[in-house]
């Protein structure tokens, strides 16, 4: 099979994390090496002390062979995702986090727990927003209908895990306004007869 | 010898390059192709083959595996070098893999879909001419092998593969273009028709659950792509 079921409905979470590790994020090498041209375009020179900016898989390449820390993105700290966590539960709207923060969170508590100020903290921290955020989506499906429905500030793993259950139910909806279009007058007949037993 | 040239040869594209993702100017022809492959693996429908991007990237793999050849036959390649060797070939394979899933899932696609593929001229100019004439083997096979193996057994009018039924159903697969897919905007697109006669504006970079036929336009001139 040139698709295997599983990955039919969609993207999986690994596929999503092979997408999420080419973002950009910073590192401190501990080794001196030139520019070096890749596909993605030119990385370095490395000159420690100094700072550059890679791809997520090379930083994690490298920090796996204890060539250097990572430099966590400024949204992964204990603060800004307690402001988060306040904004989530108080508003009902979805506060505005990285598209692909999750896979990048989950990615770094791996590899680079180190590099972090209060892991565990954060890993709690995260897991709370993901609570907070996954009871709001399922209270958007309430304004699900056939024809569209937006949802602002969703992050490419929510989506992710949404997508079977809203795009069925979008189905759902959908056939039972073709139905009820082309079968209008039959249907109010056949509800009729239905009543009379 | 120094190789840093080999390494350095700054090419069109430059760093800032992955800044920002709705942006098709600096986007390298790996973030463009990812796009397409996530398009391809939301879209119920087939879309257009990217040869010019695939082109790129293969011509880029064959650079890449010609400066690691050159560099490895050398045995005064330093250590350190070797550590850049591996590091690009790392690369590689990611952007092997990203081309491979890219494939696989237009195959999938083409194979569901032979019959309507090989009905309707319009979605055979998607494919690329390898694809098609796989289109092509794949539906003769398959024809020939559900009349050697049962459709002979019936009366001769009972033997179609293509058969419209009174209700407007058909045999032939087609793509279901009223799944719903979330799409994200890559830039304002406004009077977007809504299957109820509405008229939507989609502001650059929101997020909406909709139906592919409202928007299949809108992907395939990647004024949104499908997430």
């Amino acid at each position: 099979m040139a698709l295997p079921q599983p990955l039919r409905p969609g993207p999986t979470p690994y596929e999503l994390e092979f997408i999420a590790s080419d973002e950009l994020i910073e590192i401190s090498p501990s080794f001196s090496m030139e520019r070096t041209r890749l596909i993605h375009g030119i990385i370095g020179p490395f000159r420690p002390p100094g700072k550059s900016k890679v791809p997520l898989w090379l930083a994690v390449n490298l920090k796996l062979k204890r060539k250097c820390n990572i430099v966590p993105p400024d949204w992964l700290n204990v603060e800004y995702l307690q402001e988060r966590l306040a904004e989530e539960t108080s508003s009902p709207a979805f506060s505005a986090l990285p598209f692909r923060f999750a896979e990048i969170a989950k990615v770094l508590l791996d590899v680079a727990a180190d590099d972090l100020a209060l892991p565990d903290k954060i890993r709690s921290l995260l897991k709370d927003l993901r609570e907070a955020r996954q009871s709001k989506s399922r209270d958007g499906l309430k304004k699900l209908d056939h024809i569209q429905l937006e949802m602002a500030n969703l992050c490419s793993m929510e989506i992710n895990e949404l997508r079977p259950f809203f795009v069925k139910a979008m189905g759902v909806f959908t056939k039972l306004q073709t139905d009820s279009q082309g079968n209008a007058d039959d249907q109010a007949g056949g509800q009729d007869m239905d009543f009379s037993w | 010898m120094d190789y840093s040239d080999d390494f350095d040869a700054v090419r069109a594209t430059s760093s800032t390059a992955w800044e920002d993702e709705t942006e098709d100017i600096g986007q390298t022809s790996l973030q463009r192709l990812t796009r397409w492959w996530i398009n391809e693996r939301g879209a119920p429908d087939i879309l257009v083959w990217q040869a010019q991007l695939v082109e790129e990237l293969l011509d880029s793999l064959h650079n890449q595996a010609t400066m690691v050849q050159h560099i490895r036959s050398d045995p005064r390649t330093s250590e350190q070098e070797h550590f850049r060797v591996v590091l690009v070939q790392t690369e590689m394979e990611r952007v092997k893999f990203l081309i491979r899933s890219y494939l696989r899932v237009r195959i999938h696609k083409i194979e569901k879909y032979a019959g309507y593929i090989m009905r309707e001229p319009g979605v055979q100019v998607k494919l690329s001419s390898g694809e098609l004439t796989h289109a092509q083997k794949y539906y003769d096979l398959i024809s020939k092998y559900f009349h050697s193996s049962a459709l002979e057994g019936l009366p001769e009018n009972m033997r179609s593969l293509d058969e419209q039924l009174p209700n407007g159903r058909s045999m032939i697969t087609e793509p279901d273009k009223d799944r719903g897919v979330f799409v994200r905007a890559r830039k304002k697109c406004e009077n977007v028709r809504l299957p109820n006669g509405d008229s939507l504006t989609i502001e650059k970079g929101s997020i909406h659950l909709l139906r592919y036929r409202t928007v299949e336009d809108l992907v395939a001139r990647a004024e949104v792509e499908l997430i």
